[in-house]
């Protein structure tokens, strides 16, 4: 009586078809409306931006035939747009060896205790925290040639009046940007090179010590393999930042004289929020993600293959 | 026969005088009357950001509300964002905006896409006809319409001036060795020949503390210059035949080169002023002539400069000690100004329209032209005339009298449509000109861009917007 009562009892408590398929799904059905926001908020710009670079859309004609190609055409045409590719490819060359290096450099600095680290440690951070457009104007400031302390310390120096124009004159806008560039994520660099090499072994370093190996010696087969990783990665990020700058350049230069300093990014506002070339910036943009597509994918390949 | 006679005077008269007392009505009464019955709505306008929106938040605003119970909504918006917000406005018809100031080289642009409320039903609905004919003719005849109708009340009397410092120019010792040099009086210049003689000798004489000239630069007002100059000296911007660019022949290269080459008597680092830095260095006198809008007038004799909003303005040092003429060559550049309009996509149309008749009436634009704290200019026939403004400071004659010449002889900036791509062609051209690249170079590069944005736009629809605007009086010398 007992034992027929439980197993009744357990026949009751099996949940029915309904209820196993409600189990079986719970955790999709769970996830479902987070997973449908990401699409909506995600995927819908993408594939909407997409339709658009193949309609004629712009401020003033809402034309939205399909005109095939038409805009993928005219991006190989426009010399603007590659010239701009290649002042971000020249800013990037430049501007991520340097942070890079610098950035290791004063990782290498740190890494022993010194009087006052965590002072300069959150000192040397500052610049990174800051918005880059303000990082962009500060530096304005700073190069401006009646008032800036960058003339000045020139001039002072030279013993004569030092007046470079720095965002007019073509031979140091580059540098006028790279020296913004560089002394706002040389420390991002820094703190990633820092937190890399506290993690290398210490054993092998005193080993090689030991063995009377030289410093190089030991970067060279000890160090920089042990940091590898974390220099690719920070490679790629800081890379794929470099391609997308924007702010430091506006406030500096405009992308001027001319178009000489303009980038892929502001080439793209210019184009989307200037001139409203609604469905050719959406070519734009998309010729940037197959670009940036590709970049990475390799990137992450050699990645592997170096693990 | 006689008493008939009588009769029919005295009917005359009384039709005369009814007549007369309806078109006497004043503009801002007769808008605040008809307003009151929309007591208690709200209505937005764009007002472009910084000191010329104090006008609506701190006066214009809070008085519309007082006199007719409306609020005054003012939406900020930069310069350079404000044609493309008006535009996202419209395209979405969301109406969030019922008033707009316009720029008027974008009237076509925004005419044509329906973006504005045509006005003339209003303006006769509400008797506003005979007032706007107190408008200067430049403004009136030149940014008011498109294709025939009214789309915008011309509402800021934006014209350049040369502004000069009396005080060098009048010094005897100054003005003797000028005269045994060149051979003429040392005197405001007729010509650039003139202007680039006067500036470079004062630069000999008094650098480094007072150069011969300032001018801003830099983005995005440099163009309005070039426009004028290029104009004065003979130069077409396009064939109009064909619509093919003209701006890289003698006359633009001639007009490039002696932009270039005024830098060198012009303070180091000239390149890099934009509309503060000229006008701090006029201010503090560190250049005896610069050309600018009127604003600059007001401010070199000290007016305003208790004003809070006005902190960021230098203190003058050369108030009473500036004299106002017409640009080289005397026509100067209407330069950007703002129309008010009414937005097509607006729920509250006919509330928005009288809020911008009251605005631009005589009565309340003149004492919105005297604000010390705004950047809007006299651009009535009565606000030149007005004694109350005549008296303001000493020199306020004159410089009333040089603003209603300049408008009178005042060249419209170019406008056609997509006026803001040829606008960013010539920008882009002058940076490059400071940076030193070769003119000829940047001018055949700047006529390439020019026909690529015709060819864009459509050489026919161009062609058409071009030829309406070139017949206008004040787009090419005469």
């Amino acid at each position: 009586m007992t034992l027929s009562a439980s197993l009744n009892g357990a026949e009751q408590r099996r949940p029915s078809r309904l209820g196993r398929m409600l189990e079986d799904r719970l955790p999709y059905l769970i996830v479902a409306p987070a997973i449908l926001i990401l699409l909506l908020v995600g995927l819908f710009p993408l594939i909407y931006s997409l339709i658009v670079s193949f309609q004629r859309i712009t401020m003033t004609e809402n034309d939205t035939t399909f005109v095939g190609l038409l805009n993928y055409a005219e991006l190989f045409r426009d010399t603007r747009l590659w010239a701009s590719l290649g002042h971000t490819a020249i800013i990037t060359a430049i501007a991520l060896p340097l942070e890079l290096l610098i950035g290791f450099l004063m990782a290498q600095l740190f890494i022993d205790r010194m009087p006052g680290r965590q002072i300069f440690l959150a000192l040397l951070v500052l610049p990174t925290v800051i918005s880059p457009i303000v990082a962009g104007a500060t530096w304005r400031l700073m190069f401006d040639v009646r008032f800036g302390p960058i003339g000045q310390i020139l001039s002072f120096i030279a013993g004569e009046p030092v007046r470079i124009l720095w965002t007019v004159n073509p031979a140091y806008v580059y540098p006028a940007i790279i020296i913004c560039e560089v002394w706002q994520w040389s420390p991002f660099m820094f703190l990633l090179l820092l937190a890399a090499l506290s993690n290398v072994d210490p054993s092998q370093l005193e080993a090689a010590e030991i063995d009377g190996a030289s410093y190089l010696r030991v970067l060279r087969a000890i160090v920089l393999p042990a940091i590898a990783p974390v220099i690719a990665v920070a490679c790629l990020i800081r890379g794929l930042d470099l391609v997308r700058i924007f702010d430091i350049i506006w406030t500096l230069t405009e992308g001027g004289p001319g178009s000489m300093t303009e980038t892929i990014s502001l080439y793209t506002y210019v184009q989307g929020f200037s001139q409203f070339e609604t469905s050719y910036t959406a070519a734009i943009s998309f010729l940037v993600i197959a670009l940036l597509t590709v970049i990475t994918t390799l990137v992450l390949k050699r990645m592997e293959l170096a693990r | 026969m006689k008493f008939r006679t009588f009769l029919g005077a005295v009917a005359v008269l009384a039709l005369a005088g009814t007549s007369a007392s309806a078109g006497d009505k004043d503009a801002a009464d007769t808008a605040v009357e008809a307003a009151k019955k929309y007591a208690g709505t709200t209505i937005s306008i764009v007002w472009e950001a910084g000191l010329q929106s104090l006008d609506p938040l701190n006066y214009s605003g809070p008085q519309w509300e007082k006199l007719t119970g409306i609020k005054v909504k003012v939406v900020e918006v930069p310069t350079d964002q404000m044609f493309t917000k008006i535009m996202q406005d419209f395209k979405s018809g969301a109406g969030a905006y019922d008033a707009l100031n316009v720029i008027p080289s974008w009237m076509p642009d925004l005419a044509r896409a329906g973006a504005l409320e045509p006005l003339d039903k209003y303006v006769d609905k509400f008797g506003y006809r005979d007032e706007l004919q107190d408008i200067a003719a430049a403004y009136r005849d030149n940014q008011m319409q498109y294709d025939g109708k009214i789309y915008g009340f011309p509402d800021d009397g934006d014209v350049m001036l040369l502004y000069y410092r009396k005080d060098i120019f009048d010094d005897p010792k100054m003005k003797d060795e000028f005269k045994a040099k060149f051979g003429y009086e040392l005197a405001p210049p007729k010509d650039w020949k003139q202007f680039d003689e006067i500036g470079q000798f004062i630069t000999d004489k008094m650098a480094p503390k007072v150069y011969g000239a300032g001018f801003f630069r830099t983005a995005p007002y440099p163009h309005y210059m070039f426009q004028e100059r290029f104009r004065m000296e003979g130069g077409k911007f396009f064939n109009a035949d064909t619509m093919k660019a003209t701006v890289n022949g003698e006359v633009g290269l001639k007009v490039f080169k002696q932009m270039l080459a005024e830098n060198k008597f012009m303070p180091p680092g000239v390149e890099q002023w934009n509309f503060v830095d000229n006008l701090a260095a006029f201010l503090q006198g560190t250049t005896a002539m610069t050309i600018s809008w009127p604003p600059y007038g007001r401010w070199a004799a000290g007016y305003g400069s208790g004003e809070e909003a006005l902190k960021w303005v230098p203190k003058s040092q050369v108030a009473g000690k500036v004299g106002y003429a017409l640009t080289p060559l005397g026509r100067p550049e209407l330069g950007v100004g703002f129309d008010l309009s009414v937005s097509a996509t607006s729920k509250n149309k006919e509330a928005a329209y009288l809020f911008i008749q009251w605005l631009n009436s005589k009565k309340t634009s003149l004492e919105r032209v005297q604000l010390p704290y705004t950047l809007r200019d006299p651009f009535r026939l009565s606000h030149y005339a007005s004694e109350k403004y005549r008296a303001l400071w000493p020199d306020a004659p004159a410089y009333l009298d040089t603003i209603k010449t300049s408008g009178e002889k005042g060249l419209l900036d170019l406008s056609l449509l997509q006026q803001d791509k040829y606008d960013e062609a010539m920008t882009k051209a002058i940076s490059s000109l400071w940076a030193g690249e070769d003119p000829k170079a940047i001018l055949d590069r700047m006529a390439q861009q020019f026909d690529a944005i015709t060819e864009k736009v459509g050489v026919d629809n161009q062609k058409a917007v071009y030829k309406v605007w070139a017949a206008k009086p004040g787009a090419y010398p005469r």
